[in-house]
C-alpha cells in the first residue's frame, strides 16, 4: 500500500530543478513520412532517463492529493508519495513525487496523464531517476538486461525452428502457397507462422487463415510510433505478464491484459486443425446444437473445417478483475446474440382530405 | 502505425531503412538530428534490433562519437546505450572498436551522454572485454564520478565499480589517484 509520509532523508531529500526534467519545445520541422501522431520534442531515451519515481507538477492547489494518487493507482501499484513543497511550482499548483513498484507502471502513467487535464489545471509528468538509490539503478539496468536477452533468445529460438521446419515440409508449402491468397509474404515472421502450423498439421490441406478482422483486437498492442518513442507505452514492455492493479479496473487495463497475453504469442492465434481429430466432438457437438439450435445464429448444420480459435483466456492475476473480466465478456456474449432490433415501422396514417 | 504482424515486419524495416537512407542523403543538420534521435528511440525496442543490425545502425552511432556536433554524440551515444543491450549488437559494436570509442566521451560536457557512456561500458563487459572495461584509466574516471554531485552520475559510477571490476583493481586505482592526482583533472560534465 502507499505510503503518504516517508522519513527516509536518502530519496526524499532537497529536489533540484534538473534539465530533464523541462518540458522541451516540441519539433515542428519533421517531413510528413515520419511525422507522428502527436507532436514530439527531439529527444532520445535510454534506460537511464526512466525510472519508477516520477514527478508529476501542475497539480492544482485544491486538495487533491487523493484523487491525483487514485489516477496513479490505475497504473500499477504506487509505493511512496509525497509533494515536494521545496520545488519550484506555478502558482496555485502544486508538485508531487510518486514512486511506483514496477517501471511499466510509471511508464504507463506518465504515457497517459502528461499534459492531461486534471481538475482544471494540465499535469506535467516526468521521470525523476535522481530519486533512485544505487540498488534501484543496479535492479532497474538488470531487468532491463535480462528483459532485453530474453526477447533475444526468442528471437534467435523462431529463426531455429524456421529453418529447421523449412525442409520437411516443402511439399505442404507448396499446396498452402496454392491455397492461400496470393499477398507479398515477405515477413520472416508471416513465414514463420505457416512452417509452423504446416509441419504440425501435414496430413491435410490447410484451410485458409481467418480474415485480418479476427486479429482487429491486436490493434491494441503497443508499437513505436513514427519517431521511435516506445517509452511511452506502457504493456509488455518490460514484463510479459498483466500489470496487477493497485485501484479500480478500467477496460484500458482489460486491454492491456490482453496486450500482454497476445504480444507474447502472435503465432498461436491460429490453430489448424486435422479433421479426424474432431469427428467425435463434432458428433456431440451435432447432438447438442439440435438441442440449442434455436439459440445459436449462423449455424445450420453440422461443424465443418478447422476449430475457430477461442478467443484467450484473459487471468488478470486478480479475483476481482477477473470477475468483472468474466461479467464484461458474458454481456458482449449476450447482446450478440440478440438478433437485431428491427426497426418499428411506423403505420401511415391515411391523409385527411379536407 | 499500428497494424498486424504479418504487414509489419517489412514495413517496419522499410521505414527504418528510409530514415538511414535520409540521414546519409540529407544536408540539414536538423534533420540529422531528428532522424538520429527517431533511430536511437527505435534502438530502444528488441523488437527493432535485427533491422537495426542489419542496417549497420551500430556503425552509424560508432561514427556519431567523433562528430563536433554535440546532440549527434549524446544521440548517438543514447542509441548505442539502447542497442548494446542486445547481445548479436554488442558484438558489432566490439568487434568495431567500441570500448575505445565509447572510453573517449567519458569527458564529455553533456552528463546525459556520459550516463549513457557508463552504461554502454556496462553492457560491452564480457568475460573477454571485461579487463579492458577495467583499466584504471577508466576506474579513476569512475571513481571520481562516484563523488560528483549529481546523483544519476554518482549512482551509476557506484554500480560500475561494484559490478564491473573487483575491489583490489578498484584499490588499485585508488592509491594511483592519491598518488599521481591524475583523476582531478578530468573534468565533471555539466548538468
Amino acid at each position: 500500500m502507499a505510503a503518504p509520509v516517508n522519513k527516509r532523508t536518502d530519496c526524499w531529500r532537497s529536489p533540484e530543478v534538473y534539465k530533464h526534467h523541462e518540458q522541451q519545445r516540441v519539433c515542428i520541422s519533421r517531413p510528413k513520412y515520419r511525422d507522428g501522431r502527436k507532436a514530439k520534442a527531439v529527444k532520445v531515451y535510454t534506460i537511464n532517463l526512466e525510472s519508477r519515481y516520477v514527478m508529476v507538477q501542475g497539480v492544482p492547489a485544491i486538495g487533491v492529493m487523493t484523487e491525483l494518487i487514485q489516477l496513479c493507482a490505475l497504473y500499477g501499484i504506487v509505493e511512496e508519495y509525497r509533494p515536494l513543497d521545496e520545488y519550484p511550482a506555478e502558482e496555485f499548483t502544486e508538485v508531487y513525487l510518486v514512486k511506483f513498484q514496477k517501471l511499466t507502471s510509471a511508464r504507463a502513467a506518465k504515457r497517459n496523464m502528461d499534459e492531461k487535464s486534471f481538475y482544471g489545471g494540465v499535469l506535467h509528468v516526468c521521470y525523476v531517476p535522481e530519486y533512485e538509490t544505487v540498488e534501484d539503478t543496479r535492479l532497474k539496468l538488470q531487468d532491463r538486461r535480462s528483459y532485453i536477452v530474453r526477447a533475444a533468445r526468442n528471437r534467435e529460438r523462431e529463426r531455429t525452428e524456421a529453418t529447421q521446419e523449412s525442409p520437411t515440409s516443402s511439399d505442404a508449402t507448396t499446396l498452402l502457397n496454392k491455397i492461400l491468397p496470393r499477398r507479398d509474404e515477405t515477413s520472416k515472421n508471416e513465414n514463420t507462422r505457416e512452417a509452423l502450423n504446416v509441419s504440425h498439421y501435414s496430413e491435410f490441406p490447410p484451410l485458409p487463415l481467418p480474415p485480418e478482422e479476427h486479429y482487429s483486437f491486436r490493434q491494441n498492442v503497443p508499437t513505436e510510433d513514427k519517431m521511435g518513442t516506445l517509452h511511452n507505452s506502457f504493456s509488455n514492455i518490460e514484463q510479459p505478464q498483466a500489470e496487477s492493479l493497485g485501484s479500480n479496473p478500467t477496460t484500458s487495463n482489460w486491454d492491456q491484459g490482453t496486450e500482454g497475453r497476445l504480444g507474447s504469442n502472435p503465432v498461436s492465434g491460429v490453430r489448424l486443425i486435422p479433421r479426424i481429430a474432431h469427428l467425435a466432438s463434432r458428433k456431440r457437438k451435432m447432438e447438442r446444437s439440435e438441442e440449442h439450435s434455436a439459440n445459436v445464429s449462423g449455424e445450420n448444420g453440422p461443424l465443418i473445417g478447422p476449430k475457430l480459435p477461442e478467443p484467450p483466456k484473459l487471468d488478470m492475476e486478480d479475483e476481482s478483475l477477473n470477475t468483472t473480466v468474466t461479467l464484461i465478456r458474458s454481456t458482449m456474449t449476450q447482446v450478440g446474440s440478440f438478433p437485431e432490433v428491427k426497426k418499428v415501422e411506423k403505420k401511415a396514417k391515411p391523409r385527411r382530405r379536407i | 502505425m499500428r497494424k498486424n504482424d504479418s504487414t509489419e515486419a517489412p514495413e517496419r524495416f522499410q521505414y527504418l531503412q528510409s530514415l538511414v537512407t535520409e540521414f546519409q542523403d540529407t544536408d540539414s543538420e536538423e534533420a540529422k538530428e531528428q532522424v538520429l534521435a527517431n533511430l536511437a528511440n527505435f534502438a530502444y525496442d528488441p523488437k527493432n534490433m535485427e533491422y537495426l543490425h542489419e542496417l549497420q545502425v551500430p556503425d552509424l552511432f560508432l561514427d556519431m562519437l567523433a562528430e563536433e556536433n554535440e546532440n549527434f554524440v549524446e544521440f548517438g551515444m543514447g542509441g548505442l546505450c539502447n542497442l548494446s543491450m542486445d547481445p548479436e549488437c554488442r558484438d558489432v559494436i566490439l568487434q568495431s572498436g567500441g570500448i575505445s570509442l565509447v572510453t573517449n566521451c567519458l569527458s564529455n560536457g553533456r552528463e546525459e551522454t556520459v550516463l549513457s557512456t557508463i552504461t554502454t561500458l556496462m553492457n560491452l563487459a564480457t568475460p573477454t572485454t571485461r579487463s579492458k572495461i577495467s583499466e584504471p584509466g577508466i576506474l579513476q574516471c569512475m571513481l571520481r564520478f562516484s563523488l560528483a554531485e549529481s546523483p544519476r552520475l554518482r549512482n551509476l559510477a557506484a554500480v560500475f565499480l561494484q559490478d564491473c571490476c573487483s575491489e583490489e583493481q578498484v584499490r588499485q586505482a585508488q592509491q594511483q589517484m592519491q598518488g599521481l592526482q591524475t583523476a582531478i583533472g578530468i573534468p565533471l560534465p555539466k548538468k
